[in-house]
Formats: C-alpha cells, structure tokens, sequence
C-alpha cells in the first residue's frame, strides 16, 4: 500500500474540486440588493416618492367605484363590480390590502429617512425630517380615509396585536406629524439636500414645500370639521384664485428603468375600456360645464358588463404618463369656500366659488342662503375633483352616502373599508 | 470548506484495513454465462464466489475464468442485469461450467444504488426504492422523461401543470411535504447533480398575469429536467423517501431520483436507429354555449343581437379553430455502442421536432451524448459522460391573465356566433374581448431556447485489493451549464397592443446557469468468514450553483422589428443566485449471510441558504432488513423470497437563497434611482426544513417466481417546516420566512407484478400499483393563513392545525358562519395498471402493451369555468340550476332555491361571494396512458435477408389516448402556478392536453 501515492492522488482531487466548485466563501452579501445600511438616504428619498405611486391608482378606482364616479368593468376580476359595490369588500381581498401596504412601505421608507436623518446634522436634518414627515402624514392620510371609523395602525413594530389607532387619534397624530414638518422646514435653509421628483416643481424648496404642508393641513382640518384651523392652514399654503386651477403637486410618471406608468389612463376609443364615468356625472352635469366636457368622452356605443352601462370614458388623463394630482388650487379654493360657508361668510365662499365656475365655463353664482351655498359647494367639489379620489371620502363626512345612486337590486355604498385581515390577530 | 472532515474519512479506512493472508490451491474454474432463451453469451456478467469479494466479469462471448485459491468448495454468485442472479455450487473436481440465466421480468435480482457509491442487491434492499428501465420507461415516444414516468411507479405522482410544449410538469414522491419549500426532487444523472429549475420567461410583463389577485409569477415554465433525452436512459430509481435518500441530506426532502445513462457493453459493435413518427391533436374539448338570436341580446345587448343576425346564426367551434391542429411530430435516434475490454463506448443523437395542437406552437429537442468506460491500468477505471442538448419550445399565451389575450381568456369571452377568422389577412378586432385570440396566435412569439452541456465523470481507482477485502477511492465531478433564451414578441398591430401609448412590446430574458459538484469518497469491502460484508463508505462533497437571471422589456416597438431596441421604451430586470453547498457522509452496510441487512449512515450539510452558513445539520439513516425465506426454517417452496424491512431516515429542504437577507429594492422616477423596502424582511436564522421518515413494509416473491408483491407504509414527520409568516403591513414589511410549524404526511404503497404466462411462445407481464397518501398539519406557530389561490372567493388553500395542507375553502360558511372546508387536492388513492404481452410466431414476435392511470378524487378549482361564466360562453350555461351540479355543500348558508329558477351560469355567477363551490370540481380521472403494438421481424428472415442486421421492429404506439373524467376544464391535471406544494389544482384555461399517436421503426446493426 502506496501511502504517500494515496494521499497525493487524494488531495489533488480536492484541489481540482476546489477549482472545478469554485470553493468560495460561505457567507456572502444579498448578490441582488443593498441593504439599509449602505443605502444613501437620497437614494430613500427618491424611493419614497415613487413608492407613493404604488398601487395608487387601485385606491383611486376603488374610491371612485365606491363613490359611484366610476365603474370599472374588469372581465379578469369580478371584484370591481361586485364586492366594493355591494358593501361587501373582502378583508384579505387586494383592492384594500394592495394600496394600504403600499401606503405603509413609503411610510416605513420614511421612518428610516428620520432614522437617517439622525446621522446629519442641521439645515440638511431639518429638510429630511420636514419631507419624510410630511409625506407620512400624507401617506397615512389615504389610508385613514379608506378605512376611516375603523382607524389606522401607527404602531410600525410588526407586532399583529398592537391595536388600532382611532380616527381621531390618527388625525391628531397625522395633524402633529405635519406640525413637526412644518416646524422643520422652518429651520431647512433655501434649498433641501436632495432631490425631488418633477411633480413638486414649484414647490421644491423648503419653503416652498412647507406650503403643501400647510395646503394637506387644509385638507385634514376640513375633514374633521375644523373650518377655522382650516382657513389659517391655508394661509400659508399656495392657495390663489388667481393662479391656475391645476396649480399644485403631483405624482408623475414615467417611462424610464424602474419607473411607473400612469395606470388610470386608458385609450377612450379602444374597443373596450375598463374605467367608465357613472352615467349619472352626464345626466347630473350643468349644460356647457367644461369639467365634464374634458374629463370624460362619450362613446358611441355604451359597454354593458356586469349589468352595469356606461358610454363615459374617464379622460382625467391623456396618456400614460400624464400626472396624478396629490393637492392642487382647484380643492384648495373649495376647502376655503366650504370653510367659509360652514363659518357663514357666503360672500367670500362665493368669490372661490366663483373662480372655480370660471375656469369651467360656468356663470357666477350668487350664494344667497347657508343650505344652497352647501349645495352648490357640493356640485364644485364633484366635478372639479372628479376622479380624484375625494367624492366618496366626501359624501361620508357630509352624511350623504345614501344619496349615492344605486344601480342594481343588490348593490349598497360602502361605508368605509374593513381592517385588512392582514392586521388583525387570529384571522 | 469543513477543513475538519479532510482527514476523517482516511483516518477510518486505514483503521479498517487489515492485512490479507494469502492461502495456496484451490478451484480453478473456466466458463461461460449464456441467456437460457436463445443460448447466446452474456458479457460483463458478474461471477462472484458468495461470501467473498473473489469474482470476475465475463468477456465478450460471455466467458470467464476464475481462481478460488485455498478453498475445497465455493458457491458461485453469477448476476446480470436484467436476468435473475442464480447461486451455483462450485467444488475442485469443477473445471468447466456453462451458466444459463433467464430474464428478470419481475427484478427480483435487481441491484440499486444506496449511497454516493455503493449499492445493494434489491433483494437485500430496506427501503422501497421504485426502477424503471429503458423498456418500461419507454414503450410509446416522450416527449419530455417526466411524462414517460406518469402512472408507472407507486408513490410518485407525475402532474403536468399545463399541456403546453414542453411541459411543466410536477414531479411528486409521497405526497406533500413543504408549504413553501422546493417540490421537486432531485435529480442525480450518472453520479452527479443535475439542475431542475423553472425559470420564468417574463411573460407575465405581457399578461399582468401576476398583477392584481396573486403575485406569484405564473409564466408556467418548463422544469429543466425535461432537457433530458428519455431515450439515453438504462435505468431510473427512484428514492421516495427520507428514509431512503438520507444520504443526499439537505436537498433530499422530496426524494432523489437517480438516473443512469446507456453504455457501451465489450463486443460487436452495436446500432440501433429508430424513426417515430406521428402526431398530437386535442384530448379532450370543453364545448361552448349555442346561442339564439335572444339569447346573444341577453348577453351581450343590441351589439350581440346585429353580430348574430349579420352573421346568419353562424356556429363556429373556436375550440377546433384555435386547438384543431393535428401537430405532426418527428423523432430520429441514433446509438452506438460497442467496445471491448478496456475502453466501452456509447454515442446517441436525439432530432425531436413536434407541432401542438395550437398553429405556432411546439418543441424541438436535439441531444447529442457520449459516454465513455476506460481503464486506466490494473486499478483504475474512467467514465465520462458528457451531454449537450438545445432544446426549443414555442408555448403560445395561455393560462392565467389580466389582459384578456391568452388564448382560454380570449375564447371565455368569444361566443360561437361570432366571426374574429381573418378576411383577406385583416383580422377583425373583437367587440367583446380586448384581443382577437386568433391574431395573437398567429403573430404573437413565446420562445424558449435552452442550449445545455452537462458533463460528469467519475474516476475510480482501487487502492487495495485482497480476498477478503477491497479499498477503492471514487471522485465523482460534474457541470452542469446551460444558457437560456426567452423571447417574448407582442406585435404593435395586435388589438390590444395598438390601444397602448406604446404599442408592442418585446422581452428578451437570458439565464446562464452553472450547477457544479464534486464528491470524494472511499469505499471500503470486507468480508469477515464468509458470512459478514461489511461496505464502508465516506466521502466529502461540494456543491455550487450560480445563477443569473437578466430580462430586458421594451415597448413601443417599430413595426415589424423585434429587436429590444428597435423600441421606444425599456426596462431592464436583473436577479442572480448563488448557492454553495459542503457536505460529508459516512456509510455503513453489514450483511450477514444474506440474511440480515443492516444499514447505518449519517450526512452533514451546510449551505450558504442557511441562515448560519458554516453549521452543518446531520441526516443520520438506520435500516435494516431480514430475508425470513432465506433461513433454513422456511419450508414454504411456493414463496420462494419473503422480505421484512424497515427504515429510518432524516432529510432536510434548503431554504430559497434569499431568505435570510432584508434587502432594499429598486423604486425610481423621474430617471432617478431610488430604493424602497422589499416586501419581505430578512430571517437572519432560518434553517432548513427537517424530514424524518419512517418506513415498514416486505416484499414477496411468491407462485413460483411468478409473481411479487411489494406493501409499504411509510410516516414522515416534517418540522421546522418553511412558512411566509405574514407581518401587518404596517411594519412596512408584508412576511418574512420563518420556520414554524410541523406536518406529518403517511402513506401505504403496494405494487403487484406477475407473470401468469410465460411459454416460449407467449409471455404476459402485468403489474398493478396502488397508493395513497395523505398529510395534516400537526402544528402551526402562525395564525392559520389561507395560501395559493387568488383570494378566498375564487377558492384557496387552507392551512390550520388538524387540516389537510391541501384542503380547499372559498367564500363557503355554515349555519355558524364557519368557513366549509370544499375538498381536498389531494387524490383519495391513485392507481395503475399495465400488461405487456409477448408472442412469439413464425412470422415474428408481437408485443402489446398498454398502461392505465387511474386518480380518485382530488378537487380541482376551475376558474376557467367562472372565465366561461363570464364571458356567458360555458357549455352548460343554461342547463338548469340545481344543488348538485352546483355542487353545493350540504351544511352551507346557499341553497338551491337562492338560485330558483336560474340556469347554471347566471345561478354560479349571482353566488360568486357567497359560494366558491361551483367552481370546485371533481379530479378523478382514467387515462390510457400509453399503448403500443410492436411487431418484430422473424430473426431468420432477417439473418438471411438482411445481413449485418440484429432486428427490425416496427411499432404503433399513442400517448394519452383516453381520458375518462367528469372533469368540465381540459384535464385534471393542471396547475397554474406551476410546481408549488400548495396553490395546485387551480385551472386558468391552460395550453390543453392532447393525446399524441406514432408509427416507429426500429432497426438494429
């Protein structure tokens, strides 16, 4: 027995093994992805702007269904017709899950931007903690209106039974998280560390930043009925009656690697189209109203699915890289108006209103009485955010689901959306 | 690497050595191994003296000599493959013998491989392991191995996912035994570890498929075994269990199946050539609604009436349209093979070329293979083995979608009276349905190219050799690489397409793949007076795999240009896999006096899946089994092998590679990149899943030889079982993967072989297989969690404590307003049988043969009908509604008379929300699996008509001839998502089956 002959022959096969195995380390980095670590936090900042499209335009059709502004005749999916329109959403289903993870993913993004933050110091901690806050706020605003009397989580530990904050806690703590921003942007200096997408021009600065603070503030203010507070917020935010209508901030889209396009956009001359206005936003309109006139296309032949009809395409968009708006002076006028009319000051309502009627081809009005004036507010609100994701969450807080129309034996509005299954222990 | 398992392995062998006293005289011993059947010589038979490690291997005229020294008498051991090992009593006034073996027709004497490098006599065997060989593997042409294996061996459940080119097919042994966990089993070709992976081809960017209800991809690839060329292969075993497989550790959770290719045997040089050809046409049809001209109003209003009434009332059966085709198909083998002592050879080339049932679809698979034995020396012998394939399929769309443009989609929604046919090449677009299917099919490109090489070799050198024992060192090395190519081409001027901001779209996906592996082992033989062997075997193994996946998507395309940048727009996708895998094994086999079999064994492993990448987890294995025929007690001639075993064994299942990592991932806009948590948090201890197996059973040889009887129970106990635990999105994450749970899966397999007949005229093999298996959740650390299906209305899986994994649920309450549980996936019981019958006439030899696949129950969530519904184009749409073909559940909140009145398509689509089992349906099905008629040409004819040729067969065959179901979809058989453990049985409207029917000819040089 050759020993040494062996023992050659046994450790040149573990050689060519090695060789042949690529005998490399055991423990190696994800060969995909960074992690939070070595990840720059600009690099979070313009994650979060584009995570705050994510699934958005699946909460904007469910709104929309639900506010009965649209339907959505998806033969692949039956939900769009079915449940959300019969009051009867599934909690697992992803017409509620998908945008309420979306929401929280920008809203973790966020925490780890303040976590980031913490290594910067002054002006540049200032601009992260105003932008991340913010956004939060906003981020968590969408999905307290979806599921509004049934709260919002703001416990982010993961732990299932960590419960639900209550509506009003989620607006107090919503009001605080754009409080703290509106703060920091004070102390942010002329111009932030990073930059922000396309959709804030205009409003890229802190300063200028804080004004869309102030202008989601309106928005929250108004919700609860906090007309006064509202009016102050708008102060200092971009609202102008003399500036244009679209002026604001927007989510945009794009083509490039990585980006998102705009899903709500669809050829209103295909031969189907999947987003149709409710027949009522014609019968319902003012003649001459140019707000439907430019937001919808009348086919001529209607769809009929699901025994729903319409011949109304949703044209809100003119492809699919058109912007989504996220605030912009057309509500802003209105949350001033309905501010003002809640207050009693009729005329100064009147003057918004009025700016608005304009920029649609409408006549003044003059608002005489509290109760018309509401109504006529009502009437703005519809068609200058149609499709927007506001007519439902509005009806709600006026108590007029029930004056939604319904269009089958079975069908119901929905009131507000149930906790995700995903959120509640034992499901 | 592990630096402290160098020196083990050696350190024990030297331990074991002993040093060999040589004794002077003996028997010497001339002969010769001939076939009882026609008398002609056997070589490479195996002549062994029993009880010794002294043998031989006949020439090639099938003669030997051999040299007993120092013994006065001996029996002799004299094996072969295929033919019945028979024991001979040899003494010194022995100088010449002739030895007749006759076949194996029940492989009794079969031998299998246990380990890395050692194997047993089946008959001594302790576990049930399942083989096939080349003539059982292969009676009709397949067109992938794994639809050859379906219906022919107990325990393993061969599922295609979809009927599309290529396949997709679901290789299962013993049943469920991972939630989210790898299926599939491993395959080990020629010693050495070869990929299964199904890579996506993208399509689901065309399709959306994976957009809104599942986010799984659902591109239903082709798994890459199906490379293989079916028509290399000798022989296949199949290690079910973890009891068996413990060996392979980590990757062994769902078995191994080991498969070895054809060699060169000593002698004249052998040829064979065989022509198939034939083709494929549509199984079964679903049929379609026949409309009146009120009826085409009700469902589809005015346009509905003017379609009907300007088409006449036309009736056009898209389904003959769409799957009509009869796809011819071709395959040309060539083999040769031949050698002589020293250096054996086998060379094959393999031209598949196949249509399918849908114009612009089919698989072509080229193989090329060339095996080589060599001596080197006294003490060493090589083989390698190399491969190279290309293999090509064009899928068409089909299956799940959100786009309506797959072919079952698009048909849901197209009603017979309407006309989307081509009219001097201008399709017309389609009123109902954003697609017009026929256009699609006819421009619309789903290729997958594979080009693969695989290569292994083993290298055995013989360190000792005595009489009473041997030392042998064996490397066994191989690669496997192959490159693929996708290609997804969804011209602008398709329907749906030229609707888009930009119109067309083009993907083109590559994966380049390496799996690599190396094993040392040392084997040691020794035999202890005559009576005791013991085999020891321990050996080292490395295993890596790197895999990188990029696909590029672009839109916009410039008409007639295919090009990804001939587009206005696109994307680029990148994901890589790297796995490295050590691992060690030590085996050891004792058998005394043929009579008792033991086993012990223990492998270690660690991967870099895991989350402690350096921690080796041990699979230890215990077995045992007793020949009770063999003692001298046993009176009972009429039972000529009565076998009692048992087994024990662990395996584990690697966790997916990325499991342990939380990782950021890409969110851009506004050309900026961006980075956002991926939805999944990292588990920074996850392990892998743990499988221990218990196995009883026993094995007869019974009525004389003729017939054998094979009964095995087994238990798998799995922990640590793989689950997604689901986090509240409010933490920003979704899940993370956590070990947490426990299943135990048993099962009962018994296979029946006989051989009522068997004259020199007329033999009839037949063979019944018969399994169950069943599985239960036993704990769970979660909540209960609903997986697999699209969301609980549209039928799901239910996964909690004390339920089967695979029970179905959907919208379905009780009284209580407890969730019915619907049925389960999970087939009552499978069963099959096959007969071969053999004539022997003058004017040649006959065989027939045929094998039938039976599956009791096993539900199936057929969403295709709910598409039907939808689309108001089912085939029993106006059948009158009632409880029973509602398939309502009796202690259910919905019943018939919610639905008075209603036919069945308007009645399931009013309770959709409230009932989820109408579309849940029954998956029994009877399919002839295969058929075959084979004529031989009489040997004298052709001796004296055709010289220099061995035979001439000309045969008949069909694949899935028959199917028997009450199943409405295409087939039983389906899974949308492809080869996971739970979310099968799902039907989307797959690429449907069809049946295939060739004419062959064989001839033999």
């Amino acid at each position: 027995m050759k020993r040494h002959k062996f023992l050659f022959l046994f450790l040149s096969a573990i050689f060519l093994g090695s060789l042949l195995t690529g005998c490399g380390e055991m423990e190696f980095p994800d060969p995909n992805s960074p992690d939070l670590e070595n990840a720059p936090v600009s690099t979070l900042v313009t994650g979060a702007l584009a995570g705050m499209r994510v699934d958005y335009a699946i909460y904007l059709r469910t709104v929309s269904i639900v506010g009965r502004e649209a339907y959505y005749f998806e033969p692949a999916d039956p939900r769009y017709t079915g449940e959300i329109m019969r009051a009867n959403p599934d909690p697992g289903g992803f017409l509620l899950n998908r945008p309420w993870t979306a929401r929280y993913q920008v809203v973790a993004n966020c925490r780890f931007i303040l976590e980031k933050a913490q290594q910067t110091s002054g002006e540049t901690q200032a601009g992260l903690e105003g932008f991340a806050k913010t956004i939060m706020a906003y981020q968590l605003l969408l999905n307290l209106n979806y599921l509004d009397e049934n709260g919002i989580k703001l416990d982010y530990s993961g732990d299932i039974n960590a419960p639900f904050a209550t509506k009003a806690e989620a607006f107090a703590y919503i009001e605080n998280l754009l409080d703290e921003a509106y703060t920091a942007l004070g102390n942010a200096g002329s111009s932030f560390s990073f930059t922000l997408s396309s959709g804030f021009a205009g409003f890229d600065t802190p300063a200028t930043f804080r004004q869309f603070n102030r202008a989601l503030m309106a928005r929250v203010k108004l919700y609860q009925g906090k007309y006064q507070e509202a009016l102050t917020a708008l102060q200092n935010s971009f609202v102008d009656a003399s500036a244009p209508m679209d002026k604001g901030v927007y989510l945009v889209y794009g083509t490039g690697l990585g980006d998102q396009v705009n899903e709500i956009y669809e050829d209103p001359q295909a031969d189907f189209v999947k987003l149709m206005a409710h027949p009522s936003f014609e019968t319902d309109a003012e003649a001459g109203d140019q707000r439907f006139a430019t937001k919808v296309y009348k086919r001529s032949v209607a769809t009929q699915f699901d025994n729903l009809t319409s011949d109304l395409a949703v044209t809100i968009t003119s492809s699919d890289v058109d912007p989504l708006p996220i605030i912009r002076n057309e509500e802003l006028l209105l949350i001033r108006a309905e501010a003002n009319i809640q207050l009693g000051n009729l005329s100064a309502a009147q003057a918004d209103i009025n700016a608005v009627r304009a920029a649609a081809g409408l006549s003044a009005v003059t608002l005489s009485d509290q109760t018309s004036a509401f109504n006529q507010l009502v009437y703005e609100r519809r068609y200058s955010l149609f499709l927007e994701g506001h007519r439902w969450v509005d009806m709600r807080r006026w108590g007029k689901l029930d004056e939604l129309p319904l269009d089958r034996p079975d069908d119901a509005v929905l009131q507000y959306m149930p906790r995700p299954e995903t959120e509640v222990p034992g499901k | 690497m592990g630096k402290r398992f160098h020196h083990t392995g050696l350190f024990l062998f030297f331990l074991l050595l002993f040093s060999a006293s040589l004794l002077a005289q003996g028997i010497k011993i001339t002969g010769r191994v001939i076939d009882k059947r026609d008398g002609s010589g056997l070589p490479g038979a195996e002549v062994q003296v029993k009880g010794t490690l002294i043998g031989t291997t006949t020439d090639i005229d099938g003669a030997f000599i051999l040299e007993i020294p120092g013994r006065k008498e001996a029996v002799l051991q004299v094996s072969y493959l295929g033919y019945k090992t028979v024991e001979i009593p040899v003494d010194e006034s022995t100088t010449r013998l002739t030895v007749e073996l006759e076949e194996d027709v029940l492989k009794t004497s079969e031998v299998v491989v246990t380990g890395f490098a050692t194997s047993v006599k089946k008959q001594n065997l302790a576990n049930a392991v399942a083989t096939l060989d080349e003539k059982e593997l292969l009676p009709a042409p397949a067109q992938t191995l794994e639809r050859a294996l379906a219906g022919k061996l107990p325990g393993i459940t061969i599922t295609q996912n979809t009927g599309a080119p290529g396949g997709g097919i679901d290789v299962n042994l013993r049943g469920v035994s991972t939630i989210e966990g790898s299926t599939q089993p491993l395959y080990v070709i020629d010693g050495v570890i070869v990929n299964d992976d199904a890579v996506q081809s993208g399509i689901d960017l065309v399709t959306k498929a994976a957009g809104a209800g599942s986010r799984n991809p659902q591109g239903q690839p082709t798994n890459r075994i199906a490379d293989i060329n079916p028509n290399d292969i000798e022989s296949i075993e199949v290690l079910k269990g973890a009891s068996a497989a413990a060996i392979y550790g980590s990757k062994a959770a769902n078995g191994v199946v080991i498969i070895t290719t054809k060699r060169g045997a000593p002698g004249k040089v052998q040829v064979d050539f065989s022509q198939t050809m034939g083709y494929n046409s549509l199984l079964k049809k679903m049929g379609t609604r026949r409309f009146t001209e009120q009826t085409a109003f009700e469902q589809y209003g005015q346009q509905g009436r003017d379609i009907f009434r300007q088409n006449g009332g036309i009736y056009l059966d898209y389904e003959d349209i769409m799957y009509g085709e009869k796809g011819f198909l071709n395959e040309t083998f060539l083999s040769v093979r031949g050698g002589g002592d020293k250096t054996r050879f086998y060379v094959s080339g393999l031209a598949r070329n196949e249509a399918g049932i849908i114009k612009n679809t089919g698989y072509k698979k080229y193989s090329i293979r060339f095996n080589l034995d060599q001596k080197i020396g006294s003490r060493g012998d090589l083989s390698v083995h190399t491969n190279y394939i290309r293999t090509e399929s064009d899928r068409g769309v089909t299956g799940n979608d959100n786009t309506n443009i797959t072919f079952g989609f698009s048909l849901a929604f197209t009603p017979s009276f309407l006309d989307i046919r081509p009219k001097n090449g201008v399709y017309p677009d389609h009123p109902f349905n954003p697609s017009n299917p026929l256009h699609t099919r006819d421009v619309f490109i789903n290729n997958e190219r594979v080009d693969r090489t695989i290569v292994s070799s083993k290298f055995r050198y013989s360190l000792l050799t005595r009489t009473n024992q041997t030392l042998d060192f064996i490397v066994l090395a191989g690669v496997d690489n192959y490159t693929m190519r996708h290609r997804v081409i969804s011209p602008p001027e398709l329907q749906y397409e030229r609707r888009s901001t930009f119109p067309g779209a083009s993907l083109l996906g590559k994966t380049l793949n390496t799996n690599s592996n190396l094993y040392l082992n040392l084997v040691h033989h020794y035999s202890a007076s005559g009576q005791f062997l013991f085999t020891t075997a321990a050996g080292l193994q490395y295993e890596s795999q790197t895999q990188d996946n990029s696909l590029i998507e672009s839109r916009g395309l410039i008409p007639t240009q295919t090009n990804v940048d001939q587009a206005a727009v696109t994307n680029s996708y990148q994901d890589r896999l790297i796995k490295r895998d050590r691992g060690f094994f030590i085996q050891e086999e004792i058998n005394i006096g043929e009579k008792y079999f033991f086993t012990a064994g223990l492998r270690g492993d660690a991967s870099s899946a895991n989350g402690d990448p350096n921690k080796y987890y041990l699979y230890p294995k215990v077995n045992g089994s007793v020949l009770l025929s063999a003692f001298d007690f046993w009176k009972f001639d009429a039972i000529s092998s009565f076998k009692i075993r048992a087994a024990y064994g662990a395996t584990g299942n690697q966790p997916p590679a990325n499991a342990k990592y939380t990782s950021l991932v890409g969110s851009n806009i506004d050309g900026r990149a961006g980075l956002i948590p991926s939805r999944r948090r990292g588990s920074a201890d996850i392990r892998p899943e743990r499988t221990v197996e218990f196995e009883t059973g026993t094995d007869v040889v019974f009525l004389n030889g003729r017939a054998s009887l094979e009964l095995t129970y087994y238990r798998q106990n799995i922990t640590d079982l793989f689950l997604i635990a689901a986090l509240p999105p409010s933490s920003g994450f979704t899940e993370e993967f956590i070990n947490g749970g426990s299943m135990r899966t048993q099962g009962f397999e018994a296979s029946l072989a006989f051989t009522p007949i068997q004259t020199k005229t007329f033999n009839w093999f037949g063979r019944i297989n018969f399994f169950k298996t069943s599985s239960v959740i036993t704990q769970l650390t979660t909540d209960p969690f609903n997986k697999g299906g699209f969301a609980t209305f549209l039928g799901t899986f239910r996964i909690e404590e004390g339920l089967s994994p695979t029970s179905i649920i959907g919208a379905d309450v009780d009284a209580n307003g407890n969730t019915i549980i619907l049925g389960d996936a999970q087939p009552d019981f499978q069963m099959s049988f096959n007969s071969d019958f053999n004539f022997k006439f003058g004017f040649g030899d006959f065989s027939f043969y045929f094998l039938w696949d039976w599956r009791q129950g096993g539900k199936v969530i057929n969403l295709g009908k709910l598409l039907t519904d939808l689309g108001g184009t089912s085939a029993d749409y106006e059948d009158p509604a009632t409880a029973e073909n509602l398939h309502l559940p009796e202690n259910g909140t919905v019943k018939e008379s919610d639905v008075a009145g209603m036919t069945l398509g308007p009645a399931r689509l009013n309770l959709l929300g409230r009932t989820t089992a109408p579309y849940v349906e029954d998956g029994t099905f009877l399919k002839l699996r295969e058929l075959s008629l084979t004529y031989n040409l009489p040997k004298q004819w052709i001796s004296s008509h055709l010289p220099n040729v061995s035979y001439v067969r000309i045969g008949l065959s069909g694949r899935n001839l028959l199917m028997f179901t009450r199943y409405s979809g295409y087939d039983p058989e389906v899974s949308q998502f492809g080869n996971v453990a739970i979310g099968r049985a799902i039907d989307t409207i797959p690429y449907p089956s069809s049946r295939s029917f060739h004419l062959n000819l064989s001839v033999g040089l």
